[in-house]
């Protein structure tokens, strides 16, 4: 039964209630004991008693009490509110879905929970549900403009377009006055009900709007390109050339216009004259234009071409922009053009030409004529399509000779030794860079970057330590943290991958799995700031966006390192990983071995702390900080290193790669390692049929059928019927009559040109007969022989013999070291 | 490279874009802000020629603006804001800044009847300073002393936007006549033709709407009421 209140507790329950919103916690926990005192059953109070504590950072605490209030008083909807806003707080959406609801039964009219239960719905993707809501919360207040919108809204998200469109005119009607021009949110309630008729596939209703409603609208921009669009898609091919030029006049740096205007002016893709007129007038009217200029350069083919990138090439060089080559590169895809491109240049610098210019030059800035001719050289020689890394090295460095204090330059001879493998070198050169515009932000990141890549992880904190921010507590990383700093904590992982700290690299693709979090759970503040700001599409897009959100390739390549980390520690588990030997995987162990050690001991200082706390309150939160940082108990990701299940790890990185990067092979390549080594042979299949239909050929696909092969069959005793079953109908990659050896063989011999599919074929064949070894380790070795094989190639030779444990490692690596003679890893470790 | 406006999938590589290449740096949600606030404002630099590495590959941002109205401005006087501009080294002295800068500026007027525009840059930046002043034609109107993080000092430059008015308008006129001559385009377009004229004079005193309370989005947690 719940208890009643004398009029002087309700005051001070609602002093409580205050205190709470202006976040005077102290005040708040004394009122409500005062008020418990007498009443200690009163659910309402012991209620707002756990909302405060929560803000003050005792989740724990929190919980148990909001579940004695709700014990005292199961139909207060006060204590299922704060039930919902501490699992809220703790972002288990559903529950708090389910009090929330609970809450509403028993006060259907309060605004406030209902509210709070529609944002959840929309973030959680409960558009049937939100679309509940939101009619409730209309029909509540059907004044307000925002809520039509957001019902449309509602409508819209489940696919329902002509119901959106619906409420929207609805709601036009019940206007007696015509919004003014320059009321905002009606302009873009205009925009947004025109993009709900077109997506109906109405063209011409949504012309003739769009002329009508939209003709002054204030988004000039969408207005100009959805007019555009909808003529040609009605075939007014007149009135869209016109469209599409008006287009190019606000903006002629942009591709899709010129394509979509020769499209409607039904000019054929073969007829370059026609095409090229276009671009010429508008390279004319825009003397800064660039894409007029070089967008031709796509379809010209032949003596056409060669005149118009003699233009291009000439001017650009003149000018010194230093992004000439990055501009190009594109056109290598045609061999010709491949050819053309570095022949100008060269004309370019015999003809004297460069020398007529005669621009004063400036400091740190790439230089005009015969050095920025050099340069693209440099840059052509060492793109992978055309690569030739000693002529690279030798143009660089004429181009430095002419211009020694180009950090342009020295970047791209950084790039250069990169190629050659000499990771060392790269980051030398790097710094020397550095160190020509030390205020430049751009080359202090590129010269942290490569100190990561060869491993100085120290110098690279420090290096990046120059521009963060100095006050933020924690230091340089903290400050990459807190600002999101994808690429620093991924390359910063894979070196501490490289030099077997696995700690501290799970500790940082970690680290990005919860950015992600974060960028999710961004989007909830704007469900309803976006209603009250009135920009519809621009949310609808965010909406679209967060839904895929981690298909994004900064997710998947982090989450992809985690995976290899957990598999790695998987196949060498701690207790029988150091063997004596010192190779790379002895050091892991071992590494692992001792973090293991420091994360137990970590763990039991962390207890005893805790309980010492216990005795101390609000010792570790301020009063009034309502988002209490927690401290990180595992900063080296010692705790990370020591789990005892790594392919339960790995799991929540794969789960969301499979889900959002279905199409992604090196997912489904993941997938498949997680799952047979969890002996979940289905999955392991599907991940391995995927794969297979992206790319048949793929070196890991081919090994992965072998091995799915021997995996099946050596538990086929043990297999459920059901599975077995499965597999045989849908297991298709193996040919019928043919063994797996000589299906291996097969595959080795149509591939024998290929470095990495020849090693694939041979660790395959190890797995078959395991035996014949010495010709294995001869047969990897010739490798190395083959002309188109690249030093990553080799590497990947080297480690796979590495894991047989071969005697033939040393040999490898000195005949490695032979043809790559400037790469450092196939130095020797003792050297 | 390719100029067009910023979408909110385009943040990841603005964002990285923008801790490559300035010490002034921001969380996601504050790009989402200015995105979801003013989506007109905020343009990006993208490499498309660039050919796709995998079915999720998504555009590389070579440079970006990232742009803003002010919210109830002091003044009483519309004015937008450029939060950040940069451009990869890689690809400077393309223009590419002065573009994405221009088409801001003209969405500031178009959309948000902005009278000027305005931005902090380090007393020691001699690239943007020559950008912002010899090619787009702002003024120095104070120095702040110590703005930035590191003690140095900031230029508030302000570019008064009455030019990119007189273009639109004329633009617009050059439009209202166009449609004089063409084909009729629907019934209510034909009525509104006649209203050219004064919509003309109505465009000067483009209003943004009341404050929204926006330092509630990154303070407040919405939420937090029984
Ligand atoms: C400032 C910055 C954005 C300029 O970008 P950009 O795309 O190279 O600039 P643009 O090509 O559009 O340059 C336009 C004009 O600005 C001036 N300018 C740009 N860079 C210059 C430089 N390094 N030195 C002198 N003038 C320069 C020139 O007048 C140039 O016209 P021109 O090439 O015809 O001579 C770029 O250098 C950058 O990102 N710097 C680091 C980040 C930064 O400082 N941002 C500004 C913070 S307020």
């Amino acid at each position: 039964m719940p208890q009643l209140l004398s009029a002087k507790e309700q005051s001070l329950f609602r002093t409580v209630v205050r205190n709470y919103e202006d976040k005077q916690y102290k005040k708040g926990i004394k009122a409500a004991d005062q008020i418990l005192k007498k009443n200690p059953k009163h659910g309402d109070t012991l209620a707002m008693k756990a909302l405060i504590m929560n803000s003050q950072g005792k989740t724990d605490e929190a919980f148990a009490l909001a579940k004695v209030a709700l014990q005292c008083d199961m139909k207060s909807h006060v204590c299922w509110h704060v039930y919902g806003l501490l699992y809220r707080a703790v972002k288990n959406f559903e529950e708090a879905i389910k009090a929330y609801k609970f809450a509403l039964r028993l006060e259907p009219d309060s605004q406030q929970i209902q509210r709070d239960l529609a944002l959840l719905q929309v973030q959680m993707r409960d558009y049937q549900g939100y679309l509940v809501s939101r009619k409730a919360m209309l029909t509540a207040r059907s004044g307000m403009r925002q809520n039509w919108t957001a019902l449309a809204v509602a409508h819209h998200l489940i696919g329902d377009f002509a119901e959106a469109e619906g409420v929207l005119t609805t709601y036009e009607e019940t206007l007696k006055n015509p919004p003014a021009k320059t009321d905002f949110e009606n302009s873009e309630a205009v925009m947004y009900k025109n993009t709900l008729i077109a997506e109906q596939g109405n063209y011409q209703k949504a012309l003739d709007h769009l002329e009508s409603a939209g003709k002054h609208n204030l988004d000039r921009l969408a207005v100009l390109e959805l007019r555009a669009t909808y003529l040609a898609k009605l075939g007014r091919k007149d009135q869209a050339e016109k469209a599409y030029r008006a287009l190019i006049d606000r903006n002629s740096e942009h591709k899709e216009y010129y394509d979509d205007l020769i499209e409607v002016m039904g000019i054929a893709s073969t007829d370059h004259k026609a095409m090229k007129a276009i671009y010429d007038e508008y390279a004319e009217k825009y003397p800064r234009c660039d894409a007029a200029r070089r967008l031709p350069l796509n379809f010209l083919e032949g003596d056409e071409f060669r005149d118009v990138a003699e233009k291009y090439i000439h001017r650009m060089l003149d000018k010194g922009v230093p992004s000439t080559f990055a501009n190009l590169k594109h056109l290598y895809a045609s061999s010709s053009k491949k050819e053309t491109l570095p022949a100008l240049v060269r004309q370019y610098i015999d003809s004297g030409k460069s020398e007529a210019n005669e621009e004063p030059k400036r400091h740190g800035d790439t230089s005009k004529g015969a050095s920025a001719a050099y340069y693209f050289l440099a840059q052509h020689y060492s793109y992978h399509l055309s690569r030739d890394l000693d002529k690279a090295m030798e143009y660089i460095d004429k181009a430095i000779e002419l211009e020694p204090e180009s950090v342009d330059f020295y970047m791209t001879k950084a790039r250069i030794w990169k190629h050659y493998g000499n990771t060392q070198k790269a980051s030398e050169t790097m710094e020397h860079a550095r160190t020509l515009d030390t205020r430049d932000r751009h080359i202090n990141t590129k010269t942290a970057k490569y100190q990561l890549r060869n491993n100085e992880t120290e110098a690279a904190i420090k290096t990046m330590g120059l521009f963060t921010r100095a006050e933020t507590p924690g230091g340089p990383l903290a400050d990459l943290h807190d600002m999101q700093c994808v690429w620093y904590l991924t390359e910063d992982g894979q070196s501490h991958v490289r030099q077997g700290h696995i700690g501290l690299a799970l500790k940082r693709f970690t680290a990005i799995y919860n950015i992600f979090d974060v960028w999710q759970e961004d989007q909830f503040d704007f469900h309803s700031f976006s209603l009250r700001k009135g920009q519809i599409r621009a949310y609808i897009d965010m909406i679209k966006w967060e839904d895929r959100l981690r298909e994004h390739p900064f997710y998947s390549r982090a989450a992809l390192s985690a995976i290899e980390v957990y598999l790695k520690m998987h196949d060498k588990p701690i207790t029988n990983g150091a063997n004596g030997t010192a190779d790379v995987n002895g050091e892991d162990a071992a590494e692992r071995k001792r973090a293991a050690k420091k994360a137990r001991k970590e763990a039991q200082k962390a207890e005893r702390e805790a309980l010492a706390k216990k005795n101390e309150p609000n010792k570790s939160t301020k009063e009034g900080d309502n988002d209490p940082k927690k401290k990180d108990d595992d900063p080296d990701g010692a705790k990370l290193a020591a789990t005892t299940e790594p392919i339960n790890d790995a799991m929540k990185f794969l789960t969301p790669l499979l889900q959002f990067s279905p199409k992604s092979i090196d997912a489904q390549l993941a997938g498949f390692e997680v799952y047979i080594r969890r002996k979940k042979y289905i999955l392991a299949l599907r991940c391995l049929l995927a794969a297979a239909g992206l790319d048949r050929e793929h070196s890991k696909v081919h090994q992965q059928i072998i091995r799915f092969k021997l995996a099946v069959d050596k538990d086929l005793e043990t297999l459920a019927p059901q599975v077995a079953e499965v597999i045989k109908s849908e297991f298709n990659l193996l040919p019928a009559s043919v063994s797996l050896t000589q299906y291996n063989d097969e595959y080795l011999s149509k591939n024998k040109d290929c470095a990495r599919r020849t090693l694939a074929a041979l660790s395959a064949r190890k797995l078959l007969s395991p035996e014949s070894s010495p010709n294995f380790e001869k047969d990897a070795m010739a490798t190395l022989k083959l002309p188109g094989t690249t030093f990553e190639e080799a590497k990947e030779g080297l480690e796979l013999l590495l894991s047989w444990n071969s005697g033939q490692v040393d040999a490898f690596r000195s005949s490695a070291a032979e043809k790559w003679p400037k790469a450092t890893i196939f130095a020797s470790p003792s050297a | 490279m390719d100029i067009r406006l910023l979408h909110p999938s385009d943040i990841p590589h603005v964002q990285h874009a923008n801790i490559t290449n300035l010490p002034e740096n921001y969380f996601m949600k504050y790009y989402l802000y200015h995105a979801l606030s003013w989506p007109q404002l905020s343009y990006v630099a993208v490499d498309v020629s660039r050919p796709k590495k995998s079915p999720y590959d998504y555009p590389r941002i070579v440079g970006y603006v990232l742009a803003k109205m002010e919210e109830d401005p002091p003044d009483g006087v519309q004015h937008g804001h450029i939060t950040s501009l940069s451009v990869m080294r890689t690809h400077r002295r393309l223009g590419i800044a002065e573009k994405l800068m221009r088409q801001s500026q003209r969405a500031m007027v178009e959309t948000f009847g902005a009278q000027y525009v305005s931005l902090h840059v380090r007393v020691s930046n001699n690239a943007a300073l020559r950008l912002y002043r010899d090619t787009l034609g702002f003024k120095n109107e104070k120095i702040e002393s110590k703005y930035y993080a590191d003690g140095e000092d900031a230029y508030n430059m302000k570019l008064d936007l009455g030019f990119v008015r007189e273009q639109v308008m004329d633009e617009q006129d050059e439009e209202a006549e166009d449609a004089d001559e063409g084909e009729p385009v629907g019934q209510l377009g034909k009525q509104e033709e006649g209203d050219a004229g004064k919509d003309k004079e109505k465009k000067r005193k483009v209003r943004v709407g009341r404050g929204l309370g926006v330092g509630d989005l990154v303070e407040k947690n919405e939420s937090q009421k029984v």
